[in-house]
């Protein structure tokens, strides 16, 4: 049965630094969220509040209604799988799945039967009487879901459980956990550092800045509207330029800089006066000597100081005054070359200027 | 280019003539005693009669060490349990701060303290006396085969301890997480999830304290003068009073027996281990 999962303005210290600093989310009962943010933003910390690990400083933790905020972490009914995987090296695949049912008093029949159950939901076949410690960092990972939710429990918390893993596997395991999690409807927090990790896994995404939610919203969401600077570079947008813009009905000024001309670009949103920019280099456009001039978009001037070809298409290094902005494009085009950067207004995110 | 041959044999001769000399000699020689009567002549009369004489200590001895090492692994996982799972960070400290104090007591300053604490008119009972819990006719002396285990437990127990608490916070802490996550008590992650990950330096520090509490003298022959006695103190006795050393280099061939037993025990269960591909 998966469970509602309220955060109440939860706060929590190691020593005398305040790591979380009131933060509140909704988690609804099947939903699968995943918590992102850079090394230090609290996110860990806010599974361990919610594991029990960590003590909550003040705030409320409730699972259905109930207040669990100072209950022991082995009263909480939540399975957990950590990032070394944290399997017990003196026990065997089977002993590691079964040990929380062994906590429960279950009889030895019903142990068999669910272990059995998950080795073969987890495609573990043949490794049930294997040491965990002759098993692969893919095998054992799974090994670690497969002991998490074989207790069935209400929640399922994930702390960075595919960053051991090698890329390839990486992209396995994903979605095989999203399935998985899907088909169980089991509540699920998942930690993460990893943004595309993020996006392809959860429902919604909570990005954590400096022990506060920066942002909560669905994937498309926090990727096309980012409400801060913060949350536009951290998913992605990490290119910046500072505009001078005046609204004129639905379009927007753009006046003219030492690297751009003036431009007017269609927006109807609530921006006017000193921004800055935020875009994507998948998001920007390469405009070559001779290629028509672009409309409705910002072109910044700029000459190619690097190229790579990582497949597909190349991928330039344009510099505009003392900045440097990756653009990517199909045309082949020697270092050197003048070129701008194509900006369509949907590719720009803005933000008020700081100190403007 | 690396050093000679000759180079090298003449960098480890002093320690290894240093191990010849003081160690393997010595042990040889003694090894041999116990199969010579004193005419040099092979025998196994030395065996005889210690088996005639001194087999019921034989018996005391194993009794009380092997009571002391299983006294000492259960306060030594207790304690390091303690230091790893415990929740108040003020009795940690306490803990950690006091329970190294024994390491720095030589044996005989032990087992002196422990016969003004253990006596009948001790400090022990005294307290007792002084608090209530039984009057001073009921007292009684503790100076005997409990005094030994006692001092025994109380001078190896920190020994043990420093290297299981070691072991123990030396842990993959999420191992700890996870069983506590998935609903075990502290006692439970204590036995069944910390103590067999460190298992093997528990198995270490034991024989190391049974080899120790073997070989002490000191102790017996402080808290303990009736019969029946330790083997070192047969030792002791055969050797200063009697001077055979026949007999005492045949006790000494069953002390070390009984310490090999021990190391081979280990041993065992180590190359098992690795058999496994365990590595802790």
């Amino acid at each position: 049965m998966s469970a509602r999962l309220e955060i109440d303005r939860v706060e929590a210290a190691y020593g005398g630094t305040r790591v979380l600093k009131g933060v509140s989310l909704d988690v609804a009962p099947g939903e699968f969220v995943a918590l992102l943010g850079s090394s230090g933003c609290g996110k860990t910390t806010l599974l361990r509040c919610i594991s029990g690990f960590v003590p909550v400083a003040s705030g409320a933790i409730r699972v259905n209604g109930t207040d669990i905020t100072h209950a022991p972490p082995d009263k909480r009914e939540m399975a957990m799988v950590f990032q070394s995987y944290a399997l017990w090296p003196h026990m065997s695949v089977a002993q590691n799945i079964g040990y929380g049912l062994r906590l429960r008093k279950k009889s030895c029949a019903q142990i068999a039967a669910r272990v059995a159950e998950m080795v073969a939901m987890l495609k573990l076949d043949g490794l049930a009487e294997r040491n965990v410690t002759q098993l692969s960092g893919g095998q054992r990972q799974r090994v670690a879901l497969g002991r998490a939710l074989a207790v069935d429990p209400q929640i399922l918390l994930l702390d960075e459980p595919l960053s051991n893993l090698d890329a390839r596997i990486r992209e396995d395991v994903r979605h095989e956990i999203k399935a998985l999690q899907r088909r169980l409807g089991i509540t699920t927090i998942h930690v993460t550092h990893d943004r595309e990790e993020a996006m392809v896994m959860a429902d919604r995404i909570v990005i954590l800045d400096a022990g506060t939610i920066a942002q909560v919203g669905r994937p498309e969401e926090v990727y096309n509207r980012p409400a801060s600077a913060f949350v536009a570079s951290f998913m992605g947008a990490n290119n910046a330029i500072r505009l001078d813009l005046a609204r004129a009905g639905t379009k927007l000024r753009v006046a003219s800089g030492p690297h751009n001309r003036a431009a007017e670009l269609p927006h109807d949103g609530d921006v006017d006066g000193k921004v800055t920019a935020h875009f994507r280099s998948e998001a920007a456009k390469l405009s070559l000597p001779g290629d028509a001039d672009p409309q409705g978009a910002l072109a910044l001037e700029g000459r190619i100081v690097q190229a790579a070809y990582p497949g597909g298409f190349w991928r330039y290094a344009v510099a505009v005054g003392d900045r440097q902005f990756m653009v990517d494009d199909e045309r082949r085009v020697e270092v050197g070359v003048n070129a701008r950067v194509v900006l369509p207004a949907e590719a720009l995110h803005f933000f008020p200027a700081e100190g403007a | 280019m690396g050093p000679t041959r000759g180079v090298s044999v003449l960098l480890i001769f002093p320690a290894l003539a240093m191990a010849l000399a003081l160690f393997i000699y010595p042990l040889g020689y003694s090894l041999v005693g116990a199969f010579q009567d004193k005419a040099g002549v092979w025998t196994l009369g030395n065996f005889v009669r210690a088996w005639e004489l001194y087999r019921l200590d034989t018996l005391f001895t194993v009794f009380i060490v092997g009571l002391s090492t299983f006294l000492i692994a259960v306060i030594s996982v207790s304690i390091g349990g303690y230091l790893t799972l415990g929740n108040s960070p003020v009795a940690k400290k306490i803990l950690d701060w006091l329970y190294r104090w024994p390491l720095f007591v030589p044996f005989i300053v032990a087992a002196l303290c422990m016969r003004t604490f253990l006596g009948r008119n001790g400090m022990m009972n005294n307290a007792f006396v002084f608090l209530g819990f039984m009057d001073q006719e009921s007292a009684q002396s503790f100076l005997d085969w409990r005094g030994i285990v006692i001092t025994f437990v109380w001078k190896q127990t920190p020994f043990v301890t420093l290297m299981v608490a070691g072991a123990m916070a030396g842990l993959d802490r999420s191992t700890i997480d996870a069983a506590r996550n998935l609903g075990a008590s502290r006692l439970r992650v204590l036995l069944e999830i910390v103590v067999p990950q460190i298992r093997r330096t528990l198995a270490v520090g034991l024989i190391l304290s049974f080899v120790t509490m073997m070989s002490v003298l000191s102790v017996p022959i402080m808290l303990s003068g009736q019969s029946p006695s330790m083997l070192t103190v047969n030792m002791a006795w055969r050797i200063n009073s009697v001077g055979d050393y026949g007999t005492a280099n045949a006790l000494g061939f069953v002390s070390y027996l009984l310490t090999g037993l021990a190391a081979w025990f280990y041993l065992r269960e180590a190359v098992r281990d690795k058999q496994q591909g365990l590595t802790r």
